[in-house]
């Protein structure tokens, strides 16, 4: 499996200020940028976010290939939106649009480079521990954004290898040879995870005397 | 050592295309306490169902498992703190971005405190000399490295018994090597499926699972020679040299 087509980029061991900061900061940071991406009608100011994400990005020692790899696989999909977007409403809205996904993109990727995800998983906890007395297991919840964040490569990867497959096949152009072995390929994925979960004995209730007898 | 006990343990599923359920094991009695047991067969010979049953992640259709008294249906929670497992594409098994995100999952339900938890994986970590690995993409690391990573995500936690299924069969010589001394320097007892012969005679005892039954029980020696000689010689009957 290739796995690299990373969307957000892996965390980068550092001593930045962004390292440094309070992960309800940084957390704060990912969700101003989801909200105005919905809020901003100017591309001018988008671009300008963009700007200063990239700035600290880049300050945060993550460097500029990790900032590339993280954006690299949304550009096909970003072409198609943009032109299509343009063709619709013009360039101007165009630019926004593609201008706030990658907003989005960056600010997520800045969290994830410069934060241990065991420290994102302990934010996530603690987030929903008030949620605690109404039946949530804010371990389980950690657990599901933990393998989320791993997940999305491993999907990514696979959707290239099943390309380059179907490329070799000359079937390039079929999306059934495209869509189905991913579809296929990422439903044994979670199968496989959730058996290598249940092998580690995380994210199981406690032990129970069972009522029920086995088949 | 542990006690792993099978008793008169069966597994069926049932067939959309016969009404007969497939039998995957069938009435295997086994009481093991050895160190080092390595479990070889042809591939869909029972030998994983043989080693997930350790594990609680398979449930007898009849008979118990247990593991140093515990059953693995009743007490699967506890049978999997004092079981480590590992499978054999290690991509599987990681299940966290990188290696040292990884070992800490493992320690999260264990220890609770974050610092405490990321000195343990800092240990665990250097005990197979993996720190300076443990901040890449699992993607990055080769396929013996990611096997290594998971072996010491797994022994993060200190199992009592460390079940591998076949873990050599995607490394190269030289990780395949790597794997077999590392798996030597281990305090915890091994229980092993694999296809690979020399691994099999680093073991006690070996079982050879044919059918989904035990065709032979007995030293490494004895078992690979009898091995051998059904896999070039015809499958042998299901009553043949259980001992």
């Amino acid at each position: 499996m290739r796995g690299h087509g990373f969307l957000l980029a892996n965390y980068v061991p550092g001593n930045s200020l962004l390292h440094r900061a309070p992960l309800a900061a940084k957390f704060l940071l990912v969700a101003a940028c989801g909200l105005v991406s919905f809020i901003i009608v100017d591309w001018r100011i988008s671009a300008a976010i963009l700007a200063v994400l990239g700035a600290l990005f880049l300050a945060s020692g993550a460097g500029t290939k990790r900032l590339w790899r993280a954006v690299r696989p949304l550009a096909p999909v970003l072409l198609v939106i943009g032109l299509f977007q343009w063709w619709q409403l013009g360039g101007p809205t165009s630019a926004r649009i593609v201008l706030n996904i990658l907003v989005c993109v960056v600010a997520a990727s800045l969290l994830t480079a410069t934060t241990p995800v065991q420290r994102i998983l302990d934010g996530v906890v603690q987030l929903v521990r008030p949620f605690k007395k109404f039946g949530a297991d804010p371990e389980r919840f950690a657990l599901t954004v933990g393998i989320m964040l791993r997940s999305i490569p491993f999907i990514a990867g696979t959707f290239a290898d099943v390309r380059d497959s179907a490329k070799a096949r000359g079937l390039e152009r079929n999306p059934r040879a495209l869509v189905l072995p991913v579809f296929i390929t990422s439903v044994a994925y979670a199968r496989q995870t959730g058996e290598a979960l249940a092998a580690r004995g995380l994210g199981e209730p406690e032990d129970v005397e069972p009522a029920a007898k086995r088949s | 050592m542990p006690a792993v006990v099978f008793d008169q343990v069966s597994i069926a599923v049932e067939r959309e295309d016969s009404p007969q359920p497939k039998v995957l094991l069938e009435a295997v009695n086994l009481e093991l306490r050895e160190a080092r047991i390595g479990v070889i067969g042809a591939n869909g010979s029972g030998k994983s169902t043989l080693l997930r049953l350790v594990n609680g992640l398979v449930q007898p259709t009849s008979g118990t498992v247990r593991v140093d008294g515990d059953d693995t249906v009743r007490a699967v929670r506890k049978v999997r703190r004092n079981v480590g497992f590992v499978f054999t594409d290690p991509l599987s098994q990681l299940v966290m971005p990188t290696g040292r995100e990884d070992v800490e999952l493992s320690l999260r339900r264990s220890v609770g405190n974050g610092t405490e938890r990321r000195n343990q994986a800092e240990a665990a970590l250097g005990r197979f000399g993996l720190q300076d690995l443990a901040d890449q993409s699992i993607y990055e690391l080769s396929g013996g490295e990611r096997q290594l990573m998971a072996l010491a995500a797994v022994l993060a936690v200190d199992p009592r018994v460390l079940v591998l299924d076949e873990p050599s069969t995607l490394l190269d010589l030289r990780n395949r090597e790597l794997l077999r001394r590392t798996l030597a320097d281990l305090d915890q007892q091994i229980i092993m499926s694999t296809h690979d012969l020399d691994l099999a005679l680093d073991m006690d005892r070996v079982l050879v699972i044919e059918g989904g039954r035990v065709a032979f029980d007995g030293s490494p020696a004895e078992a690979v020679a009898a091995y051998r000689s059904w896999c070039l010689g015809g499958l042998p009957s299901a009553e043949r040299d259980v001992r």
